[in-house]
């Protein structure tokens, strides 16, 4: 169908829309006409993708004189392939009504690993070894010495590309990876190195949020994106989380005896350099004299990844002296680690600035500051010029550089955290220095900054409020979208006492208390004798579900369970087996945690989670000191309470994981909150509207039994056959003729 | 409102009356409110409001949905006539649970009755079998036959619930039976389901396709919830899934498989069947007779074949294997192929026009439709009533 919004034509790829696909389309319509940036929530399973997706291509095509390219971010590579499906249905339904003039160029990228097409390339089991697999064929030297000595293997996939030279381009089109593969693999040419060169063409790049937040990637990456692109943030409720893990580095003894092995290891390469070629070091020196770019005349092949630091915070100047000639350099690393070393051995926790960090450390190793921020390009240079390919063995050499430029960059939003042992297992020691970033606008501000809109979009974005703050900018746009239902299909319901009327909490105080235990126990036995298929229940922690699952173990009350572990095989197989039980009728349970994998990324759609009962409220470790320092640098900062901070984290957590019961309107599903806590307002009101809406006030306080009658009645309603298109009066899905008549009054009762 | 308030009168009185212990002499107000249980015709809607509960809404939804059906099969559609049709009673520990009043199992075990009953009626030409699942067993209550009573004597003997349930079993073995019965016959299984799981020695997947191959028509209806697997075994053989909500949606939703279904296509070859036609014995004649192996005084019906006694039509005669039924039997199966004609609606004012030719009484009661004493309910009766080719009118 199309229609009208305002002025632009949009092309919808369906014949019916949801009213709050609609709402959601004017709304980002208007961002995009004020040049601007949003924040927008609409609940999961209402098509926010082909929303997205269909408005921004339309609002392209009728305003042909301004190029706009959209640059979409996903999480997982599974997310991206998604995002490129729906985008193909919509782009054969333009060509379809408008012809070739609708053609667009849309790529996915990802990292070697998921596009390499060399059978002994890919078959390395891990990223970094792949990309190491990689550089061993492509690098320049290394093709420049098979130039002459024709037994020195190639990638002869980037032969065929380098060859094709310009010729080498894709035709216009939708690509998914698989698709640029198979394309690749067609015409033998490299598709990893052709997604990059094609990047700056494409209409539609679809990649991961690493990409544009990780300076370290976006450097090379997303550099020659012009300013008029529209950046979409897909499933952004953590992208604060993103934005900090970017900018963070932690080292721990195992990377400091891995970067002493690998400074022997550069030493050795420069004196075997010494010996037969010096005149390599000596033309590597003149140019860090002169200052030369570090980058930019590389072949595309050579670059590796560039300074961790933002871009505007990198000094545009030359090296310094002291660590020009390689043999400095190699010295002030081997200070550097020892220095590390020599705290990382100490008793107690230390938390420390950058500012004062920096200071101790050129006072006792003599380095200073500006040498610690040239550290990462210098060291970068240095394996360049030792044409070194096997990079994945040098990964902590890096990471110790890393943390070197970092900490000379930047003075305020970041502490450095020394602990001699974890605090869950004091006996053991496992001293751990961590530079951690506070602040997660750092990271995205050069998004902000660089880019004309940028639409941060999710299915949990309550409070919206918070948001703006934490990042650190101001949107033009902020809503909340709730979702029209034929029926009620989702249940939220509070759970605050057992069946013997006790509170149940995972208060810290009352977590252990037998009663608390065992009624959580009952709550989970009974309800598996009332619903059918899957359950997923979810805890606060890993210590506390094996806790509680050796307690209910002891007093015989388990079943059919499959549990998420720390471990991914160990977790997709019984992941696996847990579909394989509810498809066969058996019925299961699965146990995960809430910031676990499972939690963010995989759904329990349809039958696989009829119910999702959230034991407790997922609060951080709150004696972490990371999060301490955090909280207090947020408190000072952007005047966030703590306990706001803290309470907006948990209940966002909570949200994602009962969310991924319901991922269509046709599903239904409920939710358990087991925890006094969250018959509180404060904790209450920061759900997700869509969830808070048929959060009725009296299923607010409830106790086993109560919920058991209620789930009872819920399944067998939903159970009954419904009509789709919902009745006259609750419009859920509309048509063309239906979207016309409406008047633009009518629709905004929908959102609030 | 009145209602509510009425209920808490009400209320306060009967509990006078338990200490007074004089329940002959209430007053006619209170009267009127125990003999009409008022508030059992109110309910609950989403914010604690109580009001009527809405029979017009109801009435009107039934009338249309059988409006709907009598459309469809307006199409001719074929029919499957000689049903072979397995019941399968669910007897884990699901089913004593209390939910439904007494409990699910008596609650089943009376539905069942009712509908063995409405099925013979409705499809004389059909046998039914019952099969149950008990500890994770299934077993064969009672083999395929036509006979109501002896399958609603066996099934009361046995109501007893234990242990898990399993769904594979149950259809291992009607499939074993039904691959047994001659090709013109239509397979199909209707399993009451309880329990929320299934435990099964193998994979269900395969026993559903192998059903599928034999092109047995499952259809479950559960008790509890929606079960992903019952779905799915509907979906593939042709069934249908209904979830009771209470009793009397249960009671509806079993009596919809009374009436038989449309043949699967593939299935619904032409077939000629030989049938007899059996007269009744002589009163007072005396003969062995084939069934039970009894001599029986009278009561009887001889086939036409083989000159074997049987006691009861329709069946198979034991001997030569000939089907004996009598005309009225096929008469009543042969009214799902031809169904009447949907009634057409006259409305009150269309039948006070004076021009109007149509009959003012009912044709079955002799009640005058215009009645205002019988107001609304002689008016919606009439609605569905009177038939399009009929000048006289029913109600």
């Amino acid at each position: 169908m199309k229609f009208l919004i305002e002025d632009v034509t949009v092309y919808f790829p369906y014949d019916h829309i949801y009213p709050e696909q609609y709402c959601y389309m004017i709304e980002l319509k208007r961002t995009l006409d004020a040049k601007g940036h949003c924040l927008l929530e609409m609940p999961t399973g209402t098509g926010k993708t082909i929303a997205l997706l269909s408005l921004i291509t339309s609002y392209c095509l009728s305003k042909p004189q301004s190029p706009m390219k959209l640059i979409y971010c996903t999480r997982t590579v599974h997310e991206m392939e998604k995002t490129l499906a729906e985008l193909k249905i919509l782009h054969n339904y333009q060509i379809k009504h408008l012809g070739p003039q609708a053609r667009i160029l849309a790529i996915g990228l990802s990292s070697r690993k998921n596009l390499c097409v060399n059978p002994t390339v890919v078959a390395a089991e891990n990223r970094d070894s792949v990309d190491a697999g990689c550089r061993k064929l492509t690098a320049s030297w290394v093709r420049a010495l098979a130039s002459e000595n024709p037994d020195v293997a190639m990638c002869e996939f980037f032969e065929n590309y380098e060859k094709a030279a310009s010729a080498a381009v894709l035709p216009p089109g939708v690509y998914t990876l698989q698709e640029l593969r198979a394309f690749g693999k067609e015409k033998g040419w490299c598709p990893y190195f052709l997604a990059r060169h094609m990047v700056q063409f494409a209409n539609v790049v679809v990649y991961s949020y690493q990409y544009l937040l990780d300076p370290k990637v976006a450097g090379i990456i997303s550099k020659e994106m012009q300013k008029e692109s529209v950046v979409v943030f897909d499933e952004a409720h953590n992208i604060d989380n993103v934005c900090i893990e970017a900018l963070s580095v932690s080292v721990r003894r195992k990377t400091l005896e891995g970067a002493t092995w690998n400074l022997s290891r550069i030493s050795q390469e420069i004196d075997r350099f010494k010996a037969t070629d010096a005149s390599i070091l000596r033309a590597e020196y003149n140019r860090l004299v002169e200052g030369l770019a570090l980058r930019g005349n590389l072949p595309i092949t050579d670059n590796w990844l560039s300074n961790p630091a933002l871009p505007d915070d990198i000094l545009k100047e030359a090296v310094p002296g002291n660590i020009r000639r390689a043999e400095h350099f190699l010295h002030v690393l081997r200070r550097l680690v020892q220095y590390l070393s020599g705290r990382l051995d100490t008793e107690n926790v230390e938390k420390e600035s950058p500012v004062g960090f920096v200071a101790s450390l050129s006072s006792h190793a003599g380095i200073d500051q500006k040498t610690l921020k040239f550290c990462y390009d210098r060291l970068h240079s240095l394996m360049l010029t030792l044409e070194i390919t096997d990079t994945d063995e040098f990964l902590h050499i890096q990471t110790i550089c890393d943390f070197a430029t970092l900490v000379g960059t930047y003075g305020r939003g970041f502490s450095i955290i020394i602990e001699p042992f974890d605090e869950r297992m004091p006996h053991i020691p496992d001293p751990v220095l961590q530079l951690s970033c506070h602040d997660a606008s750092l990271a995205i501000k050069p998004v902000f900054d660089r880019f004309q809109s940028v639409l941060i979009t999710s299915g949990t974005l309550s409070p919206i409020d918070l948001y703006p703050r934490l990042l650190n900018f101001h949107p033009v746009v902020s809503r909340s979208f709730t979702m029209s239902l034929t029926r009620d299909c989702i249940c939220p319901m509070v759970l605050t006492r057992g069946s013997d009327q006790l509170p149940v909490s995972t208060k810290f105080d009352m977590r252990s208390d037998p009663g608390v235990v065992r009624n959580y126990g009952k709550l989970l036995l009974e309800m598996v004798s009332v619903v059918p298929d899957g359950i997923v229940c979810f805890f606060v922690s890993y210590s506390y579900m094996d806790g509680i699952i050796n307690t209910w173990n002891d007093s015989g009350i388990l079943k059919l369970v499959f549990i998420e572990t720390q471990d991914v095989v160990e977790t997709t197989l019984a992941l696996d087996n847990y579909r394989r039980a509810c498809d066969s009728g058996r019925g299961a349970v699965f146990f995960s945690v809430a910031r676990g994998k499972v939690a963010e990324g995989i759904d329990f759609d349809r039958h696989y989670g009829r119910l999702v009962i959230m034991i407790g409220v997922p609060f951080q470790y709150t004696l972490s000191k990371i999060l301490l320092a955090r909280l207090e640098y947020l408190r000072d900062t952007f005047q966030i309470k703590e306990g706001d901070f803290l309470t907006f984290d948990a209940l966002r957590q909570a949200a994602q994981c009962v969310g991924r019961v319901i991922r269509s309107k046709a599903d239904y599903g409920m939710m358990i909150f087991a925890d006094k806590r969250y018959s509180r307002h404060d904790k209450r009101s920061k759900l997700p509207s869509w969830i808070l809406s048929h959060l009725q006030d009296a299923n607010l306080n409830l106790s086993t039994d109560m919920a058991l009658h209620i789930a009872r009645e819920f399944l067998k309603k939903m159970a009954q056959p419904y009509d789709k298109t919902g009745s006259s009066d609750k419009k859920t899905l509309l048509s063309q003729e239906e979207l016309e008549k409406l008047g633009d009054g009518s629709m905004h009762e929908m959102s609030y | 409102m009145n209602n509510g308030a009425g209920r808490r009168i009400n209320g306060a009185a009967e509990e006078d009356d338990d200490e007074d212990d004089v329940n002959g002499d209430l007053d006619a107000w209170e009267r009127t409110y125990t003999d009409e249980r008022s508030w059992e015709s109110l309910q609950e809607d989403e914010s604690g409001m109580l009001r009527p509960i809405d029979n017009q809404a109801l009435y009107h939804s039934q009338y249309r949905r059988r409006l709907r059906s009598l459309s469809s099969t307006a199409a001719r559609i074929q029919k499957g006539l000689i049903r072979y049709l397995y019941i399968v009673i669910d007897l884990s520990r699901a089913a004593s649970e209390m939910d439904f009043r007494p409990s699910r199992i008596a609650v089943i075990a009376k539905h069942v009755e009712t509908f063995i009953r409405e099925f013979f009626y409705q499809n004389p030409l059909s046998q039914v079998g019952i099969v149950t699942i008990k500890d994770g067993v299934a077993h064969c209550l009672t083999d395929i036959g036509g006979s109501p009573e002896s399958h609603i004597n066996a099934l009361m003997k046995k109501l007893e619930c234990s242990g898990d349930s399993s769904l594979q079993n149950a259809l291992d073995l009607v499939d074993g039976y039904l691959n047994q019965i001659p090709s013109y016959g239509h397979r199909e299984v209707l399993i009451l389901y309880s329990a929320l799981s299934t435990c099964d020695p193998g994979d269900i997947m395969d026993t559903i396709q192998k059903c599928r191959k034999s092109k047995i028509r499952c259809s479950v209806i559960g008790l509890a919830a929606e079960m992903f697997i019952c779905k799915h075994l509907c979906q593939e053989t042709g069934g249908t899934y209904s979830v009771a909500l209470d009793e009397s949606h249960f009671k509806e939703l079993i009596l919809e498989h009374a009436p038989p279904p449309p043949a699967i296509a593939e299935f619904a070859v032409a077939n000629l069947i030989k049938m007899g036609f059996p007269q009744r014995a002589a009163e007072g004649s005396i003969s062995i007779c084939s069934c039970h192996k009894e001599a029986k005084v009278g009561a009887g019906y001889t086939c036409p074949r083989c000159k074997a006694r049987a006691c009861e039509l329709p069946t198979e005669c034991c001997v030569c294997g000939l089907t004996l039924v009598s005309s009225p039997h096929l008469a009543r199966s042969y009214h799902h192929l031809f169904p009447i004609a949907p009634f057409d609606e006259v409305t009150s004012s269309h039948l006070n026009n004076p021009n109007c030719k149509l009959q003012r009484n009912c044709f079955g009661c002799q009640q005058s439709l215009l009645d205002p004493v019988f107001g609304l309910r002689k008016q919606t009766r009439a609605c569905r009533c009177v038939p399009e080719v009929q000048t006289n009118a029913t109600c």
